[in-house]
């Protein structure tokens, strides 16, 4: 979930080598009903569409819907570390 | 004139490190491979400024002052923002463990909608990112 829009995503998805679904959210939707969306001041490059961005964060969910696990980044630059991930999946997931 | 000459080369030099360091960055964005640590980016971008002061110190011509000053803010730039970019959640509204996801639709990069609905039953990963860069 990014302010990516839809044609940027399929651009630069390769980049990743994701395989994962990836979704715009420009107008900050989702992000609201999540309450992510960064209050704090943010150095988006001139280009960007974005009125605002994200809290870069990731969420653990459970086959109900709920959230088992989160991680919100401090600094926007920065985002959640895979091995942080990894280990939250391992304990969350394969209980 | 010889200590103008002095101001003006150390400016350009300050303005090509800020350049070069800024072209190399956006560079890496582009190709979504910038690294975890930006610590060598700082230390450029700081050093480019600091030039830039010196060169003013030396003294330089008018127009020798461009390069200089530019490479001055520059150089500050990316430090100062990376210094204050916290990040600042509503504490009301912000989601927490234990909550249920909340459901929504969005559009995927093929600009087709995916309803959070297809999550039901499912362990999901859900990452929030700012953009590519």
């Amino acid at each position: 979930m990014s302010v990516d829009l839809p044609e940027v995503i399929a651009d630069r998805r390769h980049l990743h080598g994701l395989t994962a679904t990836m979704l715009s959210d420009q107008q900050l939707a989702v992000t609201d009903l999540f309450g992510l969306r960064n209050q704090g001041f943010h150095s988006a490059p001139g280009t960007e569409e974005a009125a605002a961005l994200p809290v870069p964060a990731t969420l653990l969910v459970d086959r109900d819907g709920t959230v088992l696990w989160m991680d919100l980044s401090e600094n926007y630059q920065r985002r959640s570390d895979p091995s942080v991930v990894l280990a939250a999946m391992k304990t969350h997931f394969d209980p | 004139m010889a200590r103008n000459t002095t101001g003006t080369k150390i400016g350009l030099a300050a303005a090509t490190i800020a350049a070069a360091t800024t072209a190399y960055w956006f560079y890496l964005v582009d190709e979504v491979a910038l690294p975890a640590d930006r610590s060598l980016f700082v230390v450029l971008f700081l050093l480019a400024a600091v030039l830039g002061v010196l060169a003013l110190v030396k003294r330089t011509s008018w127009l020798g002052a461009v390069p200089p000053l530019l490479a001055i803010v520059i150089g500050l730039f990316f430090p100062v923002t990376m210094s204050v970019s916290e990040q600042i959640v509503a504490r009301d509204t912000v989601i927490e463990v234990g909550d249920t996801v909340p459901r929504f639709t969005s559009v995927d990069g093929s600009g087709d909608t995916f309803d959070s609905r297809v999550l039901n039953g499912h362990l999901v990963l859900i990452k929030f990112f700012r953009a590519h860069w």
